[in-house]
């Protein structure tokens, strides 16, 4: 995140610093800046490395030398091997497109409704499922396990889709809080001017939500891009294999085929960056505190 | 923004009604899944297998499910207790047990009772249960041996046929010393000469290490202890296992013969890598590493037996079985299958890419076949086993005990515990609770 320097208003004369303090500064700065984007950065790049490398170098070399000789034979063999690979990520990216447009959509009807509505219970409801977040992921597998076998929907489609497509507990709760913040008085003007609950939320509080609806769909498909458990035990074999799965699948009882692995991780990382520079603008708005104009 | 939006949201659920056409698993009646855990040149195999049975049976086809296998095993509990899972599935024999009484299991000794005799005998022994067999062998590890590197081996001038070794005797125990001569420090002394500095050790003799399969289960089975019996653990009240044990431990700790356990404790490949690297002399391990070692070492290399313990050369062996699901709607087509991967025919493609051994003894000839063709003798492998190998009763429940008996094995090998013999019985006694609570 940049800060912007804004210029103050007319005549203001810039303090002229002592130079030396000024630059002990920035070196400390700069420093921290890049000690932590190394941190953070590292895992990457050794798994990029090791990508490049030939088994060969990796088993007989340490996990941070350079790749010599810098080779693409990782990711030929994934393409060209019997490991379903692409076809495991056009199921992800399809289901991670379901999920979002399904959870976007429902998520900001129920907010609406929770936040904008009045009825019986409303926030008793709101906050008994507010509560479910509580719950941890697995102790909820085993019986929605077998509440999809019996519907005979184990290993299709549907079953990596329904659980998350309604809503999540989540993506309401924020979506809530958001609308609650937004002024009545738009609401009520919308309203004096004939509008129904569904035009409201069209013309009035979704373009308002902009940067939060973006953040929790960019946030929603990533979660779901990297999805692991669900799919792994309600889907079987290669039609419905989702990319975690995939991979997973590449390591063998007895190999670790890092290689290989870190080639999956590498193609499977850049859906997601590309959809992050696409949406950056809004994520980083919508970090920053803005007022109405 | 709203034009793109709706595009989107219209994107979205045609395909999932699109993708909502596709059926479910089992969809069509002829289709028998079979499950393996990952292992994409076994799975070439089978699929080479399956198209000469869809050949000659062309109303059934054959899926193959792979499963990871760090999964497999939580999958496969998870797909049985909802009355899934795959019609056939691959089992080993630490896990079959448990199956096996729950009755999800299809009786082979009923189903097959003519071609059991065609099977590796070890294997059908091995998963034969209250009197019944519960799977169809399919892949036999056969013994352990000893990989060396050629040229480490003679400039050391060590003869590895013949070595014994023995926890009581320093004079009958040729083994450490051929080891001791094998282990080189930065200075060029070895680990038998005054001087040899432990802390400074260029070249490694063997690999001990916490590894049942390749070390510890061969040196209990030939010192004639036992690691389990009876359905709980026994390695701290049999004398012998302890020894067996102990010695291993010295071996790391004391005479420093094989790389710290530092390194070998979280990290299986280590000791693999190592000799790749021509830093390991000798490296016990079984059949599943030998694609691995001729693939990566660029050395001249052998295989020779383990050496011979206080009652002989015996090793730990493991299979695989392929168990039929009782559960399967498919049965009649299933038992076919079933019948197909127990048959020579079905089982030489197994063998013929030299990844494991077939159990079903006819078609082993292709395995042997393939590595003779490299100059390897694979026949060392099933020959391990002929005098015996290490009875290990299966313990059902056992993957409740594991991650504690394995924790405790690690701290015993790390060489920090002073008396192993007791924190041995504690760790037993552990693991016994574990598996009854």
């Amino acid at each position: 995140m940049v800060a912007t320097l804004e210029k103050t208003g007319v005549g203001a004369d810039q303090e002229i610093r002592p130079r030396r303090r000024t630059l002990v500064l920035d070196v400390i700065t700069y420093t921290v800046l890049v000690v932590s984007s190394l941190l953070v950065l590292g895992p990457f790049l050794l798994s990029t490395m090791t990508s490049l490398k030939s088994s060969k170098q990796f088993a007989a070399e340490p996990a941070t030398s350079f790749p010599s000789p810098l080779t693409a034979d990782s990711y030929v063999g994934l393409i060209q091997g019997n490991y379903g690979f692409g076809r495991s990520i056009l199921v992800t990216a399809v289901v991670s497109l379901v999920i979002v447009v399904g959870q976007t959509v429902f998520s900001v009807f129920a907010a609406y409704a929770f936040a904008r509505l009045e009825f019986p219970g409303r926030d008793f409801l709101f906050w008994a499922y507010l509560s479910t977040l509580m719950v941890p992921g697995v102790v909820t597998m085993i019986p929605l396990y077998l509440l999809l076998s019996e519907s005979g929907l184990r290993n299709t489609f549907w079953a990596l889709v329904l659980p998350f497509v309604f809503g999540s507990p989540y993506a309401i709760f924020l979506l809530r809080q958001h609308f609650l913040s937004l002024p009545t008085d738009l609401i009520s003007a919308a309203r004096l001017d004939g509008a129904g609950h569904l035009r409201i939320l069209w013309h009035v509080v979704v373009p308002l939500s902009k940067p939060v609806v973006s953040t929790l769909a960019v946030i929603t498909a990533v979660t779901h891009w990297n999805s692991f458990l669900w799919p792994l035990i309600i889907t079987s074999g290669d039609r419905w294999q989702v990319i975690t799965v995939a991979t997973a699948n590449l390591q063998t009882q007895f190999n670790g085929n890092w290689t290989l692995v870190m080639a999956a991780t590498t193609i499977a990382i850049v859906p997601l960056l590309a959809l992050f520079v696409a949406f950056h603008k809004t994520i980083v708005s919508s970090l920053t505190i803005k007022g109405f104009n | 923004m709203k034009r793109s939006i709706s595009t989107l949201v219209t994107v979205g659920l045609t395909l999932g009604l699109a993708a909502c056409s596709g059926t479910g698993d089992g969809g069509d009646d002829n289709t028998v899944t079979f499950r393996i855990w990952s292992d994409d040149a076994v799975a070439a195999a089978y699929e080479q297998s399956f198209a000469e049975f869809t050949a000659q049976n062309p109303d059934i086809t054959v899926q193959i499910n792979q499963v990871p296998w760090a999964n497999y095993w939580d999958k496969l509990r998870a797909d049985l207790s909802g009355g899934g899972g795959d019609d056939i599935f691959w089992v080993n024999a630490p896990n079959y047990a448990s199956y096996a009484d729950n009755g999800n299991l299809v009786n082979i000794s009923e189903l097959l009772p003519d071609a059991v005799s065609d099977w590796e005998p070890s294997a059908v022994e091995k998963y034969t249960r209250d009197g019944s067999l519960w799977g169809v062998p399919q892949l036999i590890d056969g013994g352990k041996v000893l990989y060396y590197n050629k040229k480490l081996v003679s400039d050391a001038e060590v003869d590895l046929a013949d070595l014994t070794w023995d926890p009581s005797n320093e004079q009958a125990d040729t083994f450490l010393q051929a080891l001791k001569k094998l282990t080189v420090d930065s200075a060029g002394r070895t680990a038998d000469q005054p001087g040899f500095d432990p802390g400074a050790v260029t070249q490694y003799g063997f690999n001990a290490a916490w590894d049942f399969d390749a070390i510890v289960g061969n040196f209990i089975a030939s010192n004639g202890g036992l690691y389990q019996d009876s359905g709980k653990y026994v390695f701290a009240d049999d004398p012998a296992s302890v020894d067996a044990i102990e010695y291993a431990v010295d071996l790391i700790n004391d005479d420093h013969v094989a790389p710290s356990s530092a390194d070998t404790n979280d990290n299986l490949d280590f000791s693999r890598d190592q000799f790749l690297q021509g830093k390991l002399a000798v490296f016990e391990s079984g059949a599943y590493n030998l694609a691995n070692i001729s693939e990566g070492a660029d050395f001249e290399w052998g295989i020779t037996p383990i050496p011979a313990g206080p009652s002989g050369r015996i090793p730990v062996t493991n299979s695989i079985i392929a168990a039929g699901n009782s559960a399967s709607e498919n049965s009649e087509a299933t038992q076919k299958v079933l019948d197909w991967i127990g048959s020579e025919e079905g089982s030489e493609p197994l063998g013929a890419n030299g990844a494991l051994i077939p159990a079903v003894t006819g078609a082993q000839q292709s395995y042997f076949d393939f590595w003779a063709s490299k100059g390897v003798d694979a026949t060392l492998f099933p020959a391990g086993v002929q005098n015996g190998v290490l009875k290990n009763d299966p313990v059902p429940g056992a993957q409740a005990a594991s991650a504690d008996l394995d924790s405790a094995f690690k701290e015993i090998f790390s060489g920090r515990v002073g008396d192993i013999q007791e924190a041995l019985k504690e760790a037993q006694d552990n693991a016994n609770e574990q598996i009854s609570g």
